[in-house]
Parts: structure tokens; C-alpha cells; sequence
């Protein structure tokens, strides 16, 4: 097998986010993979489509007419026991909802990945994370990666974890656009006995439809059958948690490489006075400042989320409980918001509702379209951070930073 | 301070808009009296299957306070009257699935009234009806039921005649004179106010004394918990068939081959839970001796209820049956089938066993409800028939009932 | 470096066609126990369908009718495996399905067999809101799947409004007649099938048909599933509710529509035009076309008609079979020379 000669011995590349998801593809054996194209996601698809013709692997590469149609198909092909990927970006993610959203109520564990990008109109193709964020209550794992090793990583994890039979959960992996879609960086290919070490096939069991077991699947309801369904999804997401925890480890364990918790990333939290939240390569330069902040002697920390969902409800508070104030920095917006803040600072500022000792809690809305987020905008929300803790209340909730008066 | 409901049993599609007049002209009615209401088809109901049962609500108090104790519900609790515009309901009634067959009387209060338009006696009727732990009235408005398709409204005066019924054995609902106020404000005037105060003054009532009736158990069932219910909306299809009454398909059964032509007999196993025969208000009564095996009654058939037999007949199980008549139009023999009155029967059993038994006595059973059927129910109809029809039948159904006086 | 190409055309099971009722199977994959209409012609075309196809069959169905009133959760009718798809995504769901089996049955994760695969949708689902995946899913050469689209003329689950396939004037709730506009839907019916099948030339089967003929009916289920690649069928189904005529006529006016040639009976198989029982004797003048009235005026939907819109409803026909390139199907031609 071509398979095989690919990705016998381990090996480094230099590859975009969208390369290694699409290396995680051919190393998953994905049996059904479906495109559309729309900037930045579909860099994925290119290079699928380029390792099928290659021979690389063996996958039915069908190019839908429509994103609603690349969803419906992995969802059905889902149904029937095959293993799945597909994706999009910004208004195309949107136009597949109605499919997006019978994956998840259907149970079926279809693997997506959204590059991220700025909702239409107008057209524009940077990063924002609204697109994937839609899907938050609708019963999708939605993770935002951080590199592209990252990216490569967690397809894997994110098959093994949507198959569990515990699990039967759709995943999203959200890439920001042009900064991991379109950038290449040195990536650690495992070998294919790691992959399959670490990855079992994916088995359907008493939901597989087929004449073999003739199940009716979606029926009708009313109110006497919804809730009950409804609280299925609940406990179905509630367990993921420790799927997802078991997972990790033996990741860690195959491939040898991973951090301390599959949820979040922690950089320099342990002793600070103020701890910056945010997602995806948002990381980058925010690490870059905290680093100069600490040599200054300012004890700033980062918290990097990595599952927005299910949201380490737990991990969170515990890594935030310490320090006097928080600043989150969201990629996103939600206009007529609680505080006109962001998505995510409203979910961490809700997390922190519960803690005896609450910290400050401060939103930045910041890079939006795909603006560069600068060392010096992350040292100015911490200084905004800093004269909240000097004045003891947070006086203006909400800033957009970088942004032109 | 006090309320009253009122529900309307009544024939999904066919007798939509009559029972729509009633429960809007009750609220009108009300309104006179200073009174507030409001009216509404049960939600699950829609969207109405010709010929499957439904049903309105009307519920009137005396202030908003006391009315919004009756709102946001799907269904009255209780209602003071329940009314029947079709007496072969008087068996049941079956909405939806896993409910199973229901009391037509099952919302009536103690004391309160079940008014049906038939043309059976009180004592005929209370033989089909579930009998009931606390005394009630049962009053007839005789008349034949009232059927007609969705676009085209047959106005026989049912729709007044059981409002003057309604003012009748509820006067603290609403009074006579106001109820005629109603029908004028919408109206109609003359004929119709006559048809009203004629039934309301020669309605006859009859007590019907706790355990009358039929002491069929009503099917009762538990709904199942989230923990029980299989997980992915997924239910197990129904079992492939087998051979009549349960009997083997034997050795050479080929589901792709084996025709009604030879000698397979076949029996579809059926849907335990939804039955759908309370939609029927006739039945097909078959003589098997003048069918000629042509197969296209249990061909044309949309609900699948022919029972191919050994000896190459067809017997219409009447579990499954919903009494559409597609067999007697279809079948090329005069008077092989023939529709009959739902009312004649008191049981659902098979027409083959008891003519395989003893062809004497089946023989007579089947002359006298045809001939039945031809004298006293010859009109009884589904639906549309052609432009202009109604009226004809409609002048006829009045003058029938005595109300022109 | 191999080439791999997509899987080769699967083989397909063995599906004989029949000839006359007794011929067509006892077996029954769609059983009693919905929740439709008395008379429901799609109910029966559902059951036609799946006796054809028989059990080795997984169906897939989008949302209307045959969706919400034949399966009420915690019961079913379906003795063959079935699943919901969403409105528009007949195209897409057969289009997964097959691809999924495929894909499963080459890699060896799966007993290799072939399994008919069919996707159903009423003419909302087919004729207006899928027919971008219908199209696509008929460009798929390499997959095995039946796409039935039964017509009812309007979308009658949602209470009766006006689809692209509902016929001129219908009285619909989104097109009722009023005191000032009497006809409210102006458009002509779709010509759903003709135009699929020239925009897929490489498509092995398309065909109308209509549950009123049990045979033919069958016959066509059986050649689309056996023929190879995706395959279109377009059933016309007399509503008894929408159309509004008493439950039993609707075998009868499923045959009036072919008979007053407003509805063709017909087969395009690898590119050949093949005319079915009555249209085919209308399109030769061996049996006069009946006029429209006798379908229309048994129908409550049309009750609002006048004398000449009657009129102008049989001229429309007439127009079709007379001046149309292929008469009842294809309305263009070439330039007259001269």
C-alpha cells in the first residue's frame, strides 16, 4: 500500500495547518471526504485531493455542489459506518447549518474542520471566530488549535473521541485562517503503527443502518419524546470530558508529545496577578508579551482554550482562581451582548460566577477580519487589566482593541 | 368566577372547518356575555390527515386572570362538553402513535355532556362508548355526519345546529340568545338561526350512569425514560412479514420473486403501536366468492392491510385498515366490495375466517349489512365530489332533519 | 505510482421485471401503521417502491409528508432500514449512502454486496429546494442510487402551499382565491424529468410514473436499480387532502392525469425515449386525449375554475402535444430551415 511507504518511519515536514489535517486524513484511512471550496479551509481539500490522486490513500473524494450538500453526504455516509471529514469557512459553514445541526441531533461523529473566517458581508477573508463558534449549542466538540501540529493532533484525537460509542458526537477543529491554513511550519508526521496504535475503526454497532439491522432512525416526534432526546445529547456531551481525558493519555503515551490537559494550555499562570484568556494563534504573540511583561517584572500569565466544547468548566476556574484579574481577548464579537463582550468572555466570565474569590473579569475584542494582534495590543490590555486591579473595579467592561476612532 | 371548555372530536381535513366554525362562534358567543375565550386545534394534530382524528378546543371564563389559567396548553385538562361530529368515533380515537386507542369520552367531566351527531340511538352509541367511572350525558343531534373536503365547505347547518345543542346543555357557557347574536354577527342569518333554536329546543338528553357502556380497556402505556430510549433516534424497524397468521413463508420464499400468484400466502407484520383504524368510518365488506383474485384491491391498497391468505384471497385486516374505499373503486367486480357504515361492526375480526367457517352464515351477515348499508346510510361519503354537489345534499340533509319548519 | 480510480460501477442485484399484478412480490418493506391520509397515494408509492426493491435496500427520506406522517417516534412502518434526511437533501443523502457502502465494500470494512440504495422526496424536496443535489448526485456515475421524487403538487405536510410543481390556479393556502384575484399560483407545473434528463445526458435512467399502474410501476423501480449510476423517478401522486376529492378516486385520478395527457407516462433509458401504456397511445392517435374537465372538475382545488380558465387549461395541453419539439416533453426544437 502506498499508505505505507508514505508513512513508515516518523519524520518532519514543512506543512501548513491544512496540510497535516489532510496527512491526519490519509494516516485515519477516512473512507468518505467531502469539498466545496471556500477560502482558507479549502487549502485541505487541495492537498486531499492531491495525495488521492497521488495514491497516497484510498478515500471517496466527492466535490459537493453546495456546503449543504458536502455536510448532508459525510452525514449519511456517517449513518452507514464510514469514516468522515469535511469542512468550511465563514457564510459557507452557514450555509451547511441545517445539516451541521442534524449531525449533531443524529449522533453521527463526522470530523470537520473550520478555517476560520470573517462572516459575510462584506466578503472579507480573515480570521474571526464567529463561524465556528454558531455551532456551540448544538451538540458539536469544537476545538481551536493552536499550530499545525497541533491541527494534526488533534484530527486524530478528534476521530477517536467522536467514535467512542460513549461519544457518538460530530467534532469541529477550527484553524485560523491564513495563519495556520496558509502558513507552514515544522511538523512531526507520525508513523502509520503509531496511527493505528492509537486509532480503532470506527464501529457504529446497534446504530449502524444497514439490511443487517433494519432501524428506522429520526422519526417524528412531539413534546412527550424531544426533552428526553434533547437530555441523550446532554449526557452524550457530558461524557466527553473523560473520553476526551482518557484519549489524551494515550496519546501522550503513542506519539509521545502533549501538554498537561487535552482542555486548556497554561503559560506562566502559576504565580500571576493578571491572566489573559484567549484561542488559536491568538497564543502566539500574547505568549511573546507575556514573556517581555514578566522580564519587566509584571506577573501576567496565559491561559490558552483549547476545547471551547465542552468548556473545562472545572480546569478553567481552577487555573483563574488565583489571580486578582482577567483579560479576555476574543476573535470574535456578540453585539447586544451581556456587556457588549465577546463569546468567550462571557462563557469564562459566567465559569467564574461560582468562585468564593472572584477575579476582575475584562473583555478586548481584538483582531477581528484578520487584523494582526501586536505585542504592543496585548501590553496595552494589560495595562488595562492592571488599572482595574489599581482601581479595584473594572470601569469599562468591553474595549475593542486596534481599533481606528 | 368560573370556566368552561369545550372540545370538538372531530374527522382531520374533512371536517376542519366545521369544527372551526363551532369553537370560534362559542368564543364570539361568550364575548356577549361579557365573557373572554379562546379557541384552538391541538397543536399535535397538525398538520390533519384526511379521515384521522382531531380535535378543537374552545374555553371560555369569566376574566383574562382565570382564562390564562387554560393557556400555553396543548389540550383542555377537562371539558365541561365534549361534541362528536362523527358517531364512528364513539369507538376511540387514535391521533398518535403510542398513545394508542383513546376514550372518546376521556376529557368529558363528571356531570358533563357528550354531544354526537347520529343518526343511532342513545343506547347504540353508549354500546361503542368506553364507559366511564362518573355519571354523564350523552345528547344526539341526529344527523348524518358531516363530511367535506378542505376547500370547499358543505354547509348543512351541523355547525349551528350543534351550537344550539351547545346553548342547550350548557347554558352557563353561553345562552341561546347570545349564541344566535353570534351566528348573526358572522352572517348567517335566517335558515341557519332556525336550524340552532330547532335543535336547541328539541335536544333529548340521557344520563349515562358510571360503568355504562363498553368495557373495552383503553390502551394505556408508559413513555419511557431518556435512560431506556436507544440512543441516535434510532427505533427498530418492524419484522419482515410471514406467512398467514403467523405461519411459516416456507422453504423457496424469495421476497424478490414470491407472487400472490402462487400459492404464498403472506401476512405483513404490523406497526404494534399506531393501528390507525379509528380513521375509519367505513370498512370494506368482501364477498369471496364472486372475487376473482385480480390482486388489485391488496395492490392499490396504501395502508397495506390485505392479508394474502392460502386459498389466493385477500382479507382486509381491519387492525390496519383505515377505510379509504380505494379497494371498492378499484375492484372490477359490481359489489365484490362494498363500503359499509363503521358503525354496523363490533369487532375488528376477520371476514375470511368467518367465511372460510361456515359460508351460510357469513353469506347472511354480509346481505344484511349491505342492504343495511343502501337504505340507512346511502348519502355517507368522504369528502369533495364535484362542483355544486354540496349544495344539492346539503338542502337535502336539512330538510331530512325537520329543522325548516 | 498506481492509479487508483474510483471503484468501478457495483454490481447490482438481481431484480426481474414483471409482467402483470400477480407477478408483483407478496413481500411488503413498508407495512400499515402511518399516520397518512385515507387514500394516500404516496403512502402506496412508498409501498410499491419498497416491494420492488425488496430487502436488501436501505432507504433514505427527506422531510414532507412521507417523513412526518409515516414515521411517529417510538413506532414505525419501515421493515428496511430507513433514515431522515433533510428537505433539500435527497441528492446528498443517496449520494452519502451509496458512497459510504462503496468505499466500505472496496477497503474490505465491510461484506461486500450490492444494496440498493434509494432517496425520496416530495416535490418541495425535489422539484424546488433539491434540485442542485439532485443534479449533482446524477453526475456520480460510480454509485448506484434511486432517486424517487413523488409528486403531490404541493407541499401538503405543511398545510397545502403551492410548490414549483403545483399545476396553474391550484387552490393552495399559500394560493387561495380571493374577491379580487381569483388565481393566485400563475405558474405552469415544472418540467422536472425532461429537464433532468438533458442536463444529464450520461444518466442511464429517468422516468416518470405513477402508482395507479402496479407494474409498470414496479418494472421502473426495478430497471433503475439494476440498470447502473444514478437514476431519477418522478411519480406523479393524486393527494386526496390537497386536491380535495373523497379518498377512493385515487387510483382513478392518477389515471385521468396520464389520460387527459396532462401527466406523460414515459422512460428515457440510454438516451431513448420509450412512451408507457396510455401516453404512448395518445402520442401515436390511437386513443383520443380526455379532456382536462374530467380531472379538473373532480378535484375541490380547481372548484374556483372558470369556463375559460378551463379553457385555457385544456389549450395549454393541447400546446404541448401539438406544437412541442417531443410532444408532452420537450418544448423547444430546432430552427424551422427556410
Amino acid at each position: 500500500m502506498a499508505t505505507q511507504t508514505l508513512y513508515e518511519t516518523e519524520r518532519e515536514e514543512l506543512i501548513s495547518g491544512s496540510e497535516a489535517i489532510a496527512i491526519a486524513c490519509a494516516m485515519a484511512d477516512v473512507d468518505v471526504i467531502t469539498a466545496y471550496p471556500i477560502r482558507p479551509y479549502d487549502t485541505v481539500m487541495q492537498y486531499v485531493s492531491k495525495l488521492k490522486a497521488d495514491g497516497a490513500f484510498d478515500c471517496d473524494f466527492i466535490v459537493a455542489e453546495s456546503e449543504h450538500s458536502q455536510f448532508e453526504i459525510v452525514k449519511h455516509a456517517s449513518a452507514v459506518g464510514a469514516r468522515t471529514f469535511c469542512g468550511s469557512s465563514g457564510v459557507g459553514w452557514f450555509y451547511a447549518f441545517e445539516a451541521i445541526t442534524v449531525t449533531a441531533g443524529l449522533r453521527l461523529p463526522v470530523v470537520a474542520m473550520v478555517g476560520n473566517r470573517a462572516l459575510d458581508d462584506p466578503g472579507a477573508f480573515g480570521v474571526e471566530h464567529n463561524d465556528a463558534m454558531a455551532v456551540r449549542d448544538l451538540g458539536w466538540m469544537l476545538y481551536w488549535v493552536g499550530t499545525a501540529q497541533e491541527a494534526l493532533d488533534t484530527a486524530l484525537l478528534a476521530w477517536r473521541v467522536a467514535e467512542d460509542p460513549r461519544v457518538f458526537l460530530p467534532a469541529a477543529i477550527s484553524c485560523d485562517g491564513s495563519f495556520l491554513t496558509h502558513s507552514q511550519a515544522i511538523v512531526n508526521v507520525p508513523t502509520q503503527e503509531q496511527v493505528d496504535r492509537f486509532l480503532p475503526q470506527y464501529d457504529r454497532g446497534r446504530l449502524l443502518l444497514h439490511p443487517d439491522n433494519p432501524i428506522t432512525v429520526a422519526p417524528q416526534v412531539n413534546e412527550d419524546w424531544l426533552m428526553e432526546i434533547r437530555r441523550q445529547t446532554d449526557d452524550a456531551m457530558r461524557r466527553t470530558s473523560d473520553v476526551i481525558r482518557e484519549a489524551y493519555e494515550e496519546f501522550k503515551q503513542v506519539f509521545g508529545r502533549g501538554d498537561d490537559s487535552p482542555f486548556i494550555e497554561e503559560y506562566m499562570t502559576d504565580d500571576a496577578d493578571i491572566v489573559l484568556v484567549g484561542m488559536g494563534t491568538l497564543a502566539m504573540p500574547v505568549r511573546v508579551a507575556v514573556r517581555r511583561m514578566r522580564e519587566q517584572g509584571k506577573k501576567v500569565g496565559f491561559l490558552r482554550v483549547k476545547f471551547f466544547r465542552p468548556f473545562a468548566t472545572e480546569e478553567i476556574q481552577e487555573a483563574l482562581s488565583h489571580c486578582k484579574a482577567v483579560g479576555v481577548i476574543d476573535r470574535d464579537y456578540s453585539y447586544g451582548s451581556p456587556s457588549y463582550g465577546g463569546v468567550l468572555f462571557n462563557e469564562v466570565r459566567s465559569a467564574l460566577y461560582d468562585l468564593d474569590d472572584r477575579p476582575l473579569v475584562q473583555s478586548f475584542v481584538a483582531g477581528l477580519g484578520g487584523r494582526e494582534v501586536l505585542v504592543r495590543d496585548v501590553e496595552e490590555m494589560t495595562q488595562m487589566v492592571q488599572d482595574s486591579i489599581d482601581s479595584g473595579k473594572v470601569k469599562q467592561v468591553n474595549t475593542w482593541i486596534g481599533v481606528r476612532e | 368566577m368560573s370556566t368552561v371548555a369545550v372540545e370538538v372530536v372531530y374527522r382531520g381535513i374533512f371536517q376542519k372547518t366545521l369544527a372551526r366554525n363551532i369553537v370560534r362562534t362559542i368564543v364570539f358567543a361568550a364575548r356577549k356575555e361579557g365573557k373572554i375565550g379562546t379557541a384552538f386545534g391541538r397543536y399535535g394534530d397538525s398538520p390533519e390527515r384526511n379521515g384521522i382524528p382531531a380535535k378543537q378546543f374552545a374555553i371560555v371564563s369569566d376574566s383574562p386572570e382565570e382564562l390564562e389559567e387554560n393557556l400555553a396548553v396543548y389540550e383542555a385538562r377537562e371539558v365541561d362538553v365534549t361534541i362528536n361530529v362523527d358517531d364512528t368515533m364513539c369507538k376511540g380515537i387514535e391521533s398518535w402513535a403510542w398513545y394508542g386507542l383513546q376514550p372518546i369520552n376521556a376529557l368529558t367531566k363528571p356531570g358533563g355532556t357528550l354531544i354526537v351527531t347520529s343518526r343511532q340511538t342513545a343506547d347504540a352509541l353508549i354500546e361503542d362508548i368506553h364507559q366511564k367511572d362518573s355519571a354523564y350525558n350523552l345528547a344526539i343531534v341526529p344527523a348524518s355526519t358531516s363530511f367535506s373536503g378542505l376547500w370547499v365547505y358543505k354547509d348543512d347547518h351541523t355547525d349551528v345546529r350543534i351550537l344550539g345543542a351547545l346553548a342547550r346543555v350548557c347554558p352557563e357557557l353561553v345562552r341561546l340568545d347570545s349564541m344566535l347574536a353570534a351566528l348573526e354577527d358572522q352572517g348567517w342569518g335566517g335558515l341557519k338561526l332556525t336550524s340552532a333554536r330547532n335543535t336547541h329546543d328539541r335536544l333529548a338528553t340521557r344520563p349515562v350512569e358510571p360503568g355504562e357502556g363498553s368495557e373495552d380497556e383503553p390502551f394505556s402505556f408508559d413513555l419511557p425514560g431518556w435512560k431506556s430510549m436507544e440512543e441516535g433516534l434510532v427505533i427498530k424497524g418492524v419484522e419482515g412479514g410471514t406467512g398467514f397468521r403467523g405461519g411459516s413463508l416456507g422453504e423457496g420464499y424469495d421476497p424478490i420473486k414470491s407472487n400472490a400468484s402462487g400459492d404464498t400466502s403472506y401476512e405483513p407484520t404490523r406497526n404494534a403501536v399506531f393501528k390507525k383504524f379509528s380513521t375509519r368510518s367505513m370498512r370494506p365488506v368482501i364477498n369471496f366468492d364472486t372475487c376473482i383474485k385480480c390482486t388489485l384491491c391488496w395492490l392499490q391498497c396504501p395502508d397495506t392491510c390485505f392479508d394474502v391468505t392460502p386459498d389466493g384471497l385477500y382479507d382486509a385486516n381491519m387492525e390496519a385498515c383505515c377505510g379509504c374505499a380505494v379497494c371498492e373503486a378499484v375492484c372490477p367486480v359490481a359489489d365484490c366490495i362494498t363500503m359499509v357504515n363503521e358503525s354496523e361492526f363490533n369487532d375488528n375480526n376477520s371476514q375470511w375466517e368467518h367465511w372460510t367457517k361456515d359460508k351460510d352464515s357469513y353469506h347472511k351477515w354480509m346481505s344484511e349489512l349491505i342492504q343495511v348499508q343502501k337504505e340507512k346510510d346511502a348519502t355517507r361519503s368522504h369528502g369533495y365530489h364535484s362542483p355544486g354537489t354540496y349544495e344539492a345534499e346539503s338542502e337535502a340533509e336539512v330538510a331530512l332533519t325537520g329543522d325548516d319548519d | 505510482m498506481t492509479t487508483m480510480t474510483q471503484a468501478p460501477p457495483q454490481t447490482v442485484q438481481d431484480l426481474p421485471q414483471v409482467r402483470g399484478v400477480k407477478q408483483i412480490p407478496v413481500f411488503e418493506g413498508f407495512t400499515s401503521g402511518h399516520r397518512t391520509c385515507q387514500g394516500c397515494e404516496s403512502a402506496l408509492v412508498m409501498r410499491l417502491m419498497i416491494k420492488a426493491a425488496g430487502p436488501r435496500t436501505i432507504v433514505v427520506g427527506s422531510t414532507g409528508c412521507m417523513y412526518v406522517a409515516n414515521t411517529t417516534y417510538y413506532s414505525t412502518p419501515w421493515v428496511v432500514p430507513w433514515m431522515h434526511t433533510q428537505l433539500g437533501s435527497s441528492g446528498s443523502a443517496a449520494t452519502g449512502t451509496a458512497a459510504g457502502l462503496a468505499s466500505l465494500m472496496r477497503k474490505g470494512k465491510m461484506q461486500e454486496e450490492p444494496i440498493n440504495v434509494i432517496a425520496f422526496c416530495g416535490d418541495g424536496g425535489g422539484v424546488d429546494m433539491g434540485l442542485s443535489a439532485i443534479s449533482a448526485a446524477l453526475q456520480h456515475d460510480e454509485y448506484n442510487l434511486l432517486i424517487l421524487c413523488y409528486d403531490n403538487e404541493s407541499y401538503a405536510n405543511t398545510d397545502i402551499q403551492v410548490s414549483g410543481s403545483s399545476p396553474w390556479g391550484a387552490n393552495s393556502t399559500f394560493s387561495p382565491p380571493g374577491k379580487v384575484h381569483r388565481i393566485m399560483n400563475h405558474r405552469w407545473k415544472k418540467n422536472t424529468a425532461p429537464m433532468l434528463a438533458a442536463g444529464h445526458p450520461d444518466v442511464r435512467y429517468i422516468a416518470t410514473a405513477c402508482g395507479s399502474y402496479g407494474p409498470d410501476f414496479t418494472n421502473k423501480i426495478r430497471r433503475a436499480l439494476t440498470i447502473g449510476g444514478p437514476t431519477f423517478i418522478h411519480s406523479i401522486d393524486p393527494c386526496p387532502k390537497g386536491w380535495d376529492y373523497d379518498p377512493k378516486y385515487s387510483h382513478e385520478l392518477g389515471m385521468l392525469a396520464v389520460e387527459t395527457g396532462i401527466w406523460v407516462q414515459y422512460e428515457i433509458v440510454d438516451g431513448e425515449l420509450i412512451l408507457n401504456g396510455p401516453s404512448r397511445a395518445i402520442a401515436r392517435g390511437i386513443r383520443p386525449r380526455k379532456p382536462v374537465t374530467e380531472y379538473l372538475q373532480r378535484q375541490g382545488r380547481f372548484a374556483h375554475l372558470t369556463e375559460e380558465d378551463l379553457k385555457f387549461f385544456q389549450e395549454k395541453i393541447d400546446e404541448s402535444w401539438e406544437k412541442w419539439w417531443i410532444p408532452g416533453i420537450v418544448p423547444f426544437g430546432p430552427q424551422e430551415e427556410g
